[in-house]
């Protein structure tokens, strides 16, 4: 996948990069807004990960620029600002996700592929498939291989996160973020709670155990 | 910037300017009256002098009616005789011959005339053209009767009303001038107070506040207003100052451990123990950011940022949201979270801080109680307003500790050795404060009992 970072910080801009690169992405980098805009408009991208504030036109004028060009590539917008309202602004003004500075290189490359995998158009998928387990969106069912499996409502959604990003690491602020809407640290273990919930129905019984845990990462359910 | 001095400071006020430019109206205004007098009277003079032209031609024709040509140049010697005579004559025969009156011989003989003659000046003893308006009149017998009169009354009137607004004009602007320079250096003066107490407060007096600029309840509102403006903006800066000294002193402590740790490293010899050290050094580093992150966000809630942001929440549903996260982690630490929530309670506020603000309390009542405790969420409310409650029948804080527990890292004896940062309730706080929730605590007998009291807002429909 083609990936523009842009980025001012000499050092942060090579480590992502070389980061980038070995998860498997093509990477192109710039150090300000306008030769940003420049690539982000003379050829085609996957991703574009901006940083917020860089000098000259920063990475939020250069994604609006973009966004009134009719641009609808994904953007993760980085930011060193975690307040509420910056991060609103952020996604207003067209941002696909916004990740506060500092972060894991393994957050942001979760987040990236979030961004890719995302369809174009939401499509309306109904059924959701991993292996042998199938979430009916409609009816809010789950069954693993035949077998009927209630879930409470959170853990419904904990699943469906996880099942619609099969495959994929999924962080525990994604889930924060899209299960519970929370865009702060809890210092409770809320995600573990749930998980060691959902885990209990959906993989014991089963030899395979379909949720994993990526250790100092976060979480991923078994595509095939 | 050195204060200029008084004089040109006043000639440069605006009380001196206004006065300027009333002098200014003034003498307009003068002018345009001026002139209008002039017109009215130009008019009238005329109609008068053409009146007593008439009425004097008149006499003189029944003069000569009764008395014949003899009574008519008798009764013009008898008119123009006398110290200053009102009228001058011509009278002339069918033939052209003068046969009374001094009258020159270019004047017209019939109907309205001007006519510009040398005068003798009594009062200044020498001569002067004056202009004279005539009337022509034929008699019988072909005699001509011209009366002329001259102008001079309704111009030396012309002339001294023009001397008198002339003079008046003056006078007045000097006035005006004398009056402004007063005015404004009175301005001046009592803003020189006040521009005296803005100079200190820049260069770093900054609790010094502005006088009373006097002269009227408008100007003092002014300067109570600037004081509220500056008090504000120290809070603000007291604010920033405070969350600096706790990032100077309170992020000295962890960051010594860290670096403690990462020295202890470079010793390690095996992979696994060197693993263990990053891992660790990793999670130290997570728990200064977040160090980091809450004070800023405290900073920055108390400097009021987010309070545009507030609309009309479903408190109720963001309550349901924040039970439903945390049902599973009470249980999982041995206690129990009841929720008694009461549905469609809606106030001004943000989601998101609400959210942060119940998740603080409720985090506190875990980490700080035994197993087995209780904690209760509740949101109820009235028509005064909604009030949220996280309540545990835990050890509770004693009462003299309850104040100085929203302090910034300020730690129970009791609770130093269970993890946290002391900046959970410093938090709640600030998000009380921010939407004008009043925050208390209290004896849950046995256990605390923490509740934001939410003002009451009309909600949605």
């Amino acid at each position: 996948m083609k990936i523009l970072f842009l980025e001012d910080d000499v050092e942060l801009r090579g480590h992502v990069e070389r980061s980038l690169v070995a998860a498997g992405h093509v990477v192109d980098t710039s150090a300000n807004g306008p030769d940003a805009l420049f690539l982000a408009t003379s050829s085609s991208y996957d991703v574009l990960v901006l940083d917020r504030m860089v000098p000259g036109l920063d990475g939020l004028s250069t994604m609006k620029a973009l966004r009134a060009a009719n641009n609808r590539t994904p953007v993760l917008l980085l930011t060193a600002m975690d307040g509420v309202e910056d991060r609103v602004e952020g996604l207003e003004a067209g941002a696909d996700d916004y990740l506060v500075k500092p972060f894991a290189v393994t957050e942001l490359i979760a987040r990236i592929n979030a961004l890719m995998r995302r369809p174009p158009i939401l499509e309306a998928l109904t059924l959701l498939k991993a292996h042998d387990l199938e979430v009916d969106l409609i009816r809010r069912t789950v069954v693993r291989a035949g077998q009927r499996i209630d879930l409470q409502a959170q853990e419904f959604k904990l699943l469906e996160y996880l099942m619609r990003h099969a495959g994929e690491l999924v962080t525990r602020t994604m889930l924060l973020e899209n299960v519970w809407s929370f865009h702060f640290d809890p210092q409770s273990n809320i995600i573990e709670s749930h998980m060691s919930r959902l885990r209990s129905k959906v993989d014991r019984g089963f030899d395979r155990e379909l949720i994993q845990t990526v250790r100092g990462a976060g979480y991923r359910i078994d595509a095939a | 910037m050195p204060p200029e001095p008084l004089r040109r400071s006043v000639l440069r006020s605006g009380a001196f300017r206004f006065a300027l430019l009333f002098a200014a109206i003034f003498a307009v205004g003068s002018a345009l009256v001026l002139l209008t007098v002039q017109q009215q009277i130009d008019r009238y003079a005329d109609a008068a002098t053409e009146g007593s032209l008439h009425n004097e031609t008149k006499i003189l024709a029944s003069e000569y009616g009764a008395l014949g040509r003899g009574g008519l140049t008798d009764a013009i010697q008898r008119h123009s005789s006398g110290r200053d005579p009102q009228f001058r004559f011509r009278l002339v025969d069918g033939d052209g011959r003068v046969l009374a009156g001094d009258l020159p011989a270019n004047v017209r003989l019939d109907g309205r005339g001007t006519l510009e003659l040398r005068e003798v000046d009594l009062a200044v003893h020498g001569e002067r053209i004056e202009t004279f308006k005539t009337l022509g009149t034929p008699l019988a017998d072909g005699l001509r009767l011209v009366v002329a009169t001259d102008t001079f009354d309704v111009r030396a009137l012309m002339e001294r009303l023009g001397w008198f607004t002339l003079a008046s004009g003056i006078g007045i602007t000097l006035f005006a001038l004398v009056g402004g320079y007063f005015v404004g250096s009175l301005f001046v003066r009592r803003l020189h107070g006040v521009n005296t107490a803005v100079n200190r407060i820049m260069t770093g007096a900054l609790h010094e506040r502005l006088p009373a600029i006097g002269m009227g309840p408008e100007f003092d509102e002014l300067s109570q207003n600037l004081n509220r403006m500056l008090d504000r903006i120290q809070s603000l800066m007291d604010g920033l100052r405070q969350v600096s000294t706790d990032i100077a002193h309170d992020l000295r402590t962890p960051l010594t451990r860290l670096h403690q740790q990462l020295e202890a490293l470079r010793r390690l010899d095996t992979v696994e123990a060197l693993d263990a050290g990053i891992e660790g050094a990793l999670v130290q580093t997570d728990e200064i950011l977040a160090i980091f992150r809450a004070l800023l966000r405290i900073g920055a809630l108390e400097g009021g940022v987010g309070r545009g942001r507030l609309a009309q929440i479903d408190l109720s549903e963001v309550m349901e949201r924040v039970a439903a996260a945390y049902g599973p982690v009470a249980e999982d630490a041995g206690k129990t979270l009841d929720t008694q929530i009461e549905p469609d309670r809606f106030v001004l506020g943000d989601r998101e801080l609400v959210a942060q603000a119940a998740t603080n309390l409720i985090e506190n009542a875990l980490l700080h109680t035994p197993p087995g405790t209780r904690i209760q969420l509740r949101l109820s409310g009235n028509m005064e307003g909604t009030t949220l409650a996280v309540a545990d029948n835990g050890p509770g804080i004693p009462k003299g500790e309850r104040s100085k527990v929203l302090e910034r890292f300020y730690r129970l004896d009791a609770s130093r050795s269970t993890p946290g940062s002391g900046l959970g309730l410093a938090m709640v706080q600030a998000i009380a404060a921010l939407h004008e929730a009043i925050l208390r605590l209290d004896d849950n007998r046995p256990g605390l009992a923490i509740s934001l009291a939410f003002p009451s807002t009309t909600p949605e429909a």
